[in-house]
């Protein structure tokens, strides 16, 4: 955030409680849109960035508000200090209710938060010696003489606070989701087997995102409690929630503006709509109904000067930009036994094989041979069900996916897999996530050698898309591109992580024979600069002139290994390919 | 007491029942269609509205409700697709925006019985007349709960296994793409089987009425028992859905012995989240990545 912004926030939150001195009318409905807005921003970290809807965020919101009363009424703290630790059992109830479901997926999600909220609704409603039950949890109004002293009203200090704590919640998301966290996220909600290839954490990423979110609600909630003064069960009710979902959804998704203009919307409108009372939830309904269909963007992709903004991104690219890239030596790539059975089906049979250092391996065989699953068991994305994968001296075999990302070797989909709707630049900027790590909190404090790692990760990005040649689209929508430069795009972002090992799936399927030539003279510039490949096709002429060393896998058996030369003379390669009673001379002809 | 908990068996098997045949048809557009449907229960809730429309306010015979309530809420589920569903669904973040429209849905129709009917319960009269052994009581409406209930069963068991229709949606339920290249039409089973669904769900708020009430919150209460069962069964899994929605049935009566109702509710919600954390594939899903 730069310093004309910081002044401009501060003197509104400053300048905003004079303006409705002595009105206490106003000033409290401004609070109140702060804290719907505060509500909605957490609600949009899980909806729009992770692409989870939640029907009980009230969950989150409510315990913030009951944490701070009881901080107050039964520990006898101050409701300011109560204030910095109400979030923290929301955030608490966010990694445990994100880690129950988020790995199974985000309907799960929905179903867990909406049962959540109506647990706490039940048990507050219930257990009267605590919280008094449906009669609600009393809480004076928390004053502070040394203000008041001063001159300021309550309500000028109660609107100042929820506004430095709606700002402070916004910087907050607003340096996550420009850091390389919140960039994962973006990933993650995409696919998380990208993700998970490109050596980030899916799970764990999805819940730090609750934790915060349910933080923020709590947060919300927290401040929630000197504009009501009375807890009682309701704050944990169903339309609460669907209020802060319909903020985060009619402001716009997966924008730090929308939620604030939802907020807005939602503090005024029930209020200036009062004669409609009865009528307000068939109108909210429709309203969302009516955004999910025609603007899913929301309110925001109203807003004149948002329209552009995907494509007037402007680059921030140092001038050492195109430093050529160095790749650290791999270690022995070791599969021994690999079997891995699909009900009756085995795809691969007691498959051994080995990658060496430097080498460039090919693994050819027809259609059905097992080559994907093989290379799937190889990468760690799937479990062998007989054998083991060694990285060096890493097992492969039985941990997460972007653990073996993580340890060098990193592989690519035979399906282009990518994050559409972001820039070519942005996609690859996103997978320096593994090889210039961050932290949540060092992306969240931003320090200066946080900087400086931000610009090599910059530089990196921008070396691997000059690398592959697509230094001109680098400001283009990834989605955009046609079919040959995604699967450029696909190879850039697996070379942003600093792979030691590279396993390509199918990179020449669907190339035409310039874009093929193309492929092979980026897979042997990757080469000499020190990296490992191992690289499945189709296409034998590339592989035969390309490869150091050819492996043909056939039905799930291994059937040949060694030089191309070597390999396209075996009789049994000849075999699998042509069929029984063909010539090798035909063999040739086709390779 | 072996009396009470047998009764309380007796009647846990009837809205066991109802949350078996409202989870399958959830976890079967969830099977097909890979989306949850929000407004799952507000179709059950107005099948029940059908049958006190019919009965009471109409004064036709009950059987006559039973019917309209199977065409009236597969009408609405058409529309509903129609809406909410089909437009869509092969849109981008097609699952999420699929709950939310529906979730938008569920909230019209409630609010839209509410503000027609307004909150207050209703009965409604259905087959009167009870079996009694000893203490125990059977009512014949809850009889045919219970027949009808295992007859539907069996009969979406055999529609599955043996008609065109049935092998259609198994085979779109196994991979939508496969079936799209065998020519099947997608759109049209993804329809059949929200409305088939839907209708299912209108039948048995008709089936569950004369027992329990009729009230406009029926299809909120029982929308998230079948999350419960759906989640605790295992999504997709119809097995699951029918052996735990029962379960669930017998085990809220049972708990309502020694337990505050609320307090059993809690704790069943909580199992959810147990679930979740222990098995999180359900116990009769299989395990997925």
């Amino acid at each position: 955030m730069n310093k004309i912004s910081v002044l401009l926030v501060a003197a509104v939150c400053i300048a905003l409680p004079f303006a409705f001195a002595g009105n206490a009318y106003y000033s409290g409905l401004a609070a109140y849109a702060a804290i719907l807005a505060l509500f909605g921003l957490s609600v949009n970290l899980t909806v729009g960035y992770l692409g989870y809807v939640s029907f009980g965020h009230a969950a989150f919101f409510g315990l913030g508000a009951y944490a701070a009363g009881l901080l107050v009424m039964k520990v006898g703290l101050n409701f300011w200090l109560a204030l910095v630790l109400a979030p923290l059992p929301a955030a608490a109830l966010g990694a445990l209710v994100g880690f129950a479901s988020a790995r199974v997926g985000g309907a799960y999600f929905a179903i867990a938060t909406l049962t959540t909220a109506e647990i706490l609704r039940l048990v507050a409603a219930n257990w009267i010696d605590l919280t008094r039950g449906p009669l609600g949890l009393i809480v004076p109004r928390p004053r502070i003489p040394a203000l008041e002293g001063l001159g300021l009203s309550f309500h000028q200090y109660y609107l100042a606070f929820c506004l430095i704590a709606l700002a402070v919640a916004v910087e907050i998301v607003r340096r996550l989701i420009n850091s390389p966290v919140g960039r994962s996220w973006t990933t993650i909600r995409e696919s998380s087997a990208l993700a998970e290839s490109l050596g980030m954490p899916a799970l764990r990423q999805r819940v730090i995102n609750i934790a915060l979110s349910g933080a923020l609600a709590g947060l919300a909630g927290a401040l929630f409690v000197p504009r009501t003064l009375v807890l009682t069960p309701d704050l944990f009710s169903p339309t609460l929630s669907a209020t802060g979902l319909l903020i985060a959804i009619l402001g716009g998704k997966a924008t730090l503006i929308g939620p604030l203009l939802g907020g807005l919307t939602f503090a005024i409108l029930p209020e200036a709509l009062r004669f409609i009372d009865e009528y307000r939830i068939a109108i909210f309904a429709v309203v969302l109904l009516l955004v999910v269909r025609l603007q899913p963007n929301g309110l925001v992709a109203l807003l004149p000067w948002f329209r552009g903004r995907a494509k007037a991104l402007v680059l921030q690219v140092d001038a050492d930009a195109s430093a050529p890239i160095r790749f650290s030596p791999a270690d022995t790539l070791t599969a021994s036994n690999l079997t891995r059975r699909f009900g009756g089906l085995t795809a691969v049979d007691d498959v051994s094989l080995t990658v060496k250092p430097g080498e460039l391996v090919g693994i050819i065989g027809p259609n059905g041979a097992g080559k994907t699953t093989c290379l799937s068991l190889m990468s760690g994305f799937l479990e062998p069900s007989v054998g083991q994968v060694r990285f060096g001296e890493t097992e492969i075999t039985g941990r997460e996916p972007y653990t073996a990302a993580q340890s060098g070797l990193v592989r690519t989909f035979q399906q282009t897999a990518l994050t559409p709707h972001t820039t070519v630049y942005e996609n690859v900027l996103s997978a320096t996530y593994t090889s210039i790590p961050e932290t949540f909190w060092s992306s969240l404090f931003q320090t200066s050698s946080y900087r400086e790692r931000e610009r090599q990760r910059s530089s990196l990005a921008r070396a691997c898309i000059d690398l592959v040649g697509l230094g001109a689209r680098a400001s283009d929508e990834a989605g955009s591109l046609p079919y040959g430069e995604q699967k450029m795009l696909s190879i850039a972002a697996a070379l942003a992580t600093r792979p030691r090992l590279l396993l390509l799936d199918e990179p020449a399927a669907g190339l035409n024979h310039t874009e093929a030539n193309q492929l092979s003279s980026l897979l042997r510039r990757l080469r000499e600069f020190g990296l490992t490949i191992a690289v499945i096709d189709h296409n034998l002429r590339m592989m035969m002139a390309l490869c150091d060393r050819i492996v043909v896998l056939d039905r799930g058996k291994l059937l040949a290994a060694g030089s191309p030369s070597e390999v396209s003379r075996n009789p049994d390669v000849v075999k699998a390919y042509l069929g029984p009673g063909r010539k090798k001379e035909d063999a040739r002809a086709h390779a | 007491m072996t009396e009470l908990l047998l009764q309380q068996l007796l009647n846990g098997l009837t809205q066991g029942m109802a949350y078996a045949l409202v989870a399958l048809g959830l976890t079967m557009i969830f099977g097909v269609l890979h989306v949850i449907n929000f407004a799952h229960g507000e179709f059950y809730m107005l099948g029940g509205l059908t049958a006190v429309l019919v009965t009471a306010s109409a004064g036709l015979p009950y059987v006559v409700a039973i019917a309209l309530a199977i065409v009236l809420v597969g009408a609405v589920a058409w529309v509903v697709d129609r809406i909410a569903v089909a437009p869509v669904l092969d849109k981008r973040d097609g699952p999420s925006t699929v709950l939310l429209a529906t979730f938008a849905v569920s909230l019209l129709i409630h609010q839209g019985v509410l503000q027609s009917w307004g909150p207050t319960p209703a009965r409604v009269e259905g087959i009167p007349g009870a079996i009694s052994v000893g203490s125990i009581v059977l009512g014949h409406q809850r009889l045919l709960v219970l027949v009808t209930g295992m007859a539907l069963l069996v009969s979406i068991e055999l529609v599955l296994r043996r008609t065109v229709i049935g092998k259609k949606i198994r085979a779109l339920a196994q991979s939508a793409y496969a079936a799209q290249v065998v020519g099947i039409d997608t759109a049209r089973v993804r329809r059949t089987t929200f409305i088939a669904a839907a209708a299912l769900a209108g039948l048995t708020g008709a089936l569950l009425s004369p027992v329990t009430l009729f009230t406009p919150a029926m299809g909120q209460h029982v929308i998230i028992n079948a999350f419960v069962v759906v989640v605790i069964g295992g999504m997709g899994s119809a097995t699951g859905a029918v052996v735990c929605g029962l379960a669930l049935g017998v085990l809220e009566a049972l708990a309502s012995i020694y337990l505050p109702q609320e307090i059993g509710t809690a704790i069943i919600y909580a199992l959810l989240l147990a679930a979740l954390l222990v098995r999180p594939q359900g116990l009769f899903g299989s395990a997925r990545a």
